[in-house]
């Protein structure tokens, strides 16, 4: 790794940097280039805006998430821009300075920084000017204003002497019942529209989420969401684990990115310490990732067959995405959580005896997809569903920021595995799958092609892999920072982790990919019909099921009940009944 | 026996409440309904309300904006019902039991809305399946 530390852009040893550098010119105090990928440029703050104008339209970045840090002086701003098409992560670091701590939001030009500045300014308390909506929400109702988890000093509410935790707010907050509403209400309707709340707990859908649909007449004109029901508080957690605990802790972020959330984790922290894994631990990596991939693919291909009624869709996808969790069980010991990464290489070796079985398992599930893939490329009653439906345009995933199948099916061709090599993604030989109507029929056959890719890669990873050590020895994490990127199934995870070389990390921000994703959901379901609904929000693969939680719909005028849950699953399927009758 | 208890025990039906995990246990519980598993011949069918529900399948440790609606939920469920805190999560707050944000296990929430409240324990990150459907069958041979 070179060692470079520049003033004013001059002497940068990466063209891209360079480039960036160049083009914010003035604004820059400061550059810091540690290693061939990553470079971290501290801005002037009272720029950010025009920062991002230049990052964002100039220099076609994306930005994949923003870091808030508290640090002596203030709350450090970093922005994350990938380049994926050179390779490269730049980060903008602006200071939010004490005692305002305040900055200008870069959310009022930009819908992918949206959320994330809101909730900076719940977890550290940093000011955000112009933000066109400042509203709570990550914390919970009653979580008492004023007491921000990632400052420095924050302190858990102890044990009393009965067991019990202090849980409803702390000495001095004031009333739940009536600040909550305040901090987090959905705003009123209007003339003529209709509220309809969908959340926060839905009778099949596993996460509690709470969307607010403001409809006129059957079209959705407007979308909002408030989130905390799930908020568990891990990147605070995380600075309390030791290096090596946090694969265990993040792969619990998400029942089905198991394998990637400790990966770029991983990848973050083998970035600082310049610590190169085996190649058998990348191709191991690399196999246990891509049939986390083909499992998650499959149960949503289940899930959306559900959604449009196509129940025999739903229980044949997971019937025979069983024999991958049964692999996934024999290579890692388990069938979901894997805890097989570790910073170094892998935990778990995979012994030649279970090659056969892999093949076979993959076999078996070859003639099903190619089933499944033909019943929705084919069916024309899924095309009257899907194809127009939900539309997300290639400005719109580019403002939003949205990545994986969600952007792939835009046209934007971004894939971490090519963009950022790691692993044995550029070792084997396979395809990146784009779409470009951008509807909900494009993001499903991205899905089911990405199912034969997985397959490909592992095949060829199991006959290629070396053999070797499948792990190096690790002993201490040097000071530095680092970004460590990662494809998951819905698109790109990032973390970003922060190292003081002491034995825990001392800053870790983690970015699943649903968190761009899911507020695109303003941009591709407004003008839609509130029966196509449930399919659009499905149709980023949200966690599995971030989705709404369709609790009862009432009328904003009148109080009365309107449409349960099943009632809306049920309208989405009779339009597909009525399709069927037309086509 | 009563005709209503037995008629429970042959076929509870179960609703799912998700009070801030991380999807695996609820994966692995709709897994449940698949043709692997295949629960509906025990005749355990996934309600949409509470209200029609024998059994609650909790998951996940109890965030502080889950909890007043996890007890209003158990509120709303026709009684007798049958807890089950699925997950090391349910069962203590697992992993993320030291978190901000974690506000108390789910039986200590039930159990302060109801005392005499029946509650199962299927620990696991996540439990199996199989085991699943052995603490359903043995949670229900003891009522």
């Amino acid at each position: 790794m070179s060692e470079l530390k520049n003033v004013t852009g001059q002497d940068v040893e990466s063209p891209i940097l360079a480039r960036v550098v160049a083009a914010l010119g003035g604004m820059v105090l400061d550059v810091t280039e540690e290693r061939p990928t990553q470079g971290w440029i501290r801005v002037d703050p009272a720029r950010v805006r025009e920062a991002s104008r230049v990052m964002f339209e100039q220099l076609r970045g994306r930005l994949a998430t923003v870091t808030g840090i508290d640090v002596r002086d203030g709350i450090d701003i970093l922005y994350h821009w990938t380049f994926d098409a050179d390779h490269y992560i730049a980060t903008i670091k602006a200071l939010a300075a004490r005692p305002s701590q305040a900055i200008d939001s870069v959310g009022q030009d930009l819908p992918a920084c949206n959320w994330i500045e809101r909730e900076m300014h719940d977890l550290l308390g940093a000011e955000f000017r112009g933000h066109p909506d400042m509203r709570r929400l990550i914390l919970a109702d009653n979580w008492p204003e004023g007491v921000h988890p990632l400052r420095r000093g924050f302190k858990v509410p102890k044990v009393d002497g009965n067991g019990k935790r202090e849980t409803q707010q702390w000495a001095g907050a004031a009333d739940p019942e009536v600040t909550g509403q305040k901090f987090s209400a959905p705003k009123k309707p209007g003339l003529g529209r209709t509220l309809i709340n969908v959340g926060p707990f839905h009778p099949l859908q596993e996460e509690m989420e709470f969307f607010q649909l403001y409809c006129e007449g059957e079209t959705v004109v407007d979308m909002d969401m408030r989130t905390s029901y799930n908020h568990r508080g891990i990147e605070e957690l995380s600075s309390r684990l030791t290096w090596d605990q946090v694969p265990f802790l993040v792969e619990r972020v998400c029942g089905i990115c198991s394998a990637s959330h400790p990966w770029a984790y991983i990848r973050a922290v083998e970035g600082i310490a310049g610590i190169q894994a085996p190649p058998r631990a990348e191709y191991l990596r690399t196999i246990v990732a891509e049939l986390e991939r083909l499992h998650s693919h499959m149960l949503w291909l289940g899930l959306a067959g559900h959604f449009l009624g196509y129940n025999t869709v739903w229980m044949w996808a997971w019937k025979y995405r069983e024999p991958i969790m049964d692999i996934l069980e024999l290579v890692t010991g388990s069938r979901i959580h894997y805890a097989n990464n570790r910073i170094g290489g892998v935990r778990r070796d995979v012994s030649p005896d279970m090659y056969p079985e892999i093949r076979k398992a993959l076999d078996s599930i070859k003639a099903p997809m190619e089933m499944l893939t033909k019943a929705v490329l084919d069916d024309p009653v899924l095309h009257a569903r899907l194809k127009g439906v939900g539309v997300l345009s290639h400005e719109d995933a580019r403002r939003w920021g949205v990545t994986g199948p969600t952007a792939r099916a835009s046209g934007v061709p971004i894939d971490v595995r090519r963009d950022h090599p790691h692993g044995a993604y550029d070792l084997v030989e396979w395809n990146v799958i784009t779409q470009d109507a951008g509807d909900v029929f494009a993001k499903a056959v991205v899905r089911c092609l990405e199912c034969f890719e997985a397959v490909k890669i592992i095949e060829r990873c199991v006959d290629q892999i070396p053999d070797g050590p499948i792990a190096v020895d690790v002993d201490h994490i040097p000071p530095g920072e680092g970004c460590g990127n990662y494809e998951a199934p819905r698109g790109e995870t990032f973390h970003y982790v922060r190292s003081d070389g002491g034995p825990g990390p001392v800053r870790h921000k983690i970015r699943a990919p649903s968190y761009v994703n899911i507020p695109s959901f303003k941009a591709s379901c407004i003008g839609q019909h509130i029966a196509d609904v449930t399919i659009i929000l499905a149709s980023v693969d949200p966690c599995y099921s971030c989705t709404e939680r369709l609790a009862r719909v009432v009328d904003a005028d009148t109080g009365k009940p309107r449409y349960t849950f099943s009632d809306m699953v049920r309208i989405s399927q009779e339009r597909t009944r009525r399709l069927r009758k037309e086509v | 026996m009563g005709l209503g208890t037995w008629a429970l025990k042959k076929s509870p039906w179960v609703y799912h409440v998700n009070v801030g995990a991380c999807n695996n246990c609820d994966i692995e519980i709709l897994e449940l309904l698949t043709p692997r598993y295949d629960v509906e011949r025990l005749g355990m069918v996934l309600v949409g309300s509470p209200r029609h529900a024998d059994a609650l399948l909790v998951t996940g440790c109890c965030t502080r904006q889950a909890e007043p609606r996890l007890a209003e939920l158990y509120k709303q469920t026709a009684k007798p019902c049958v807890v089950f805190c699925i997950g090391s999560c349910a069962c203590t707050g697992g992993i993320f039991r030291h978190g901000y944000h974690f506000s108390r296990p789910v039986d200590e929430v039930i159990r302060e809305v109801d005392p005499g409240a029946i509650i199962a324990y299927v620990p696991g990150c996540p439990p199996k399946p199989e085991a699943m459907i052995a603490g359903a069958a043995a949670a229900l041979s003891t009522l």
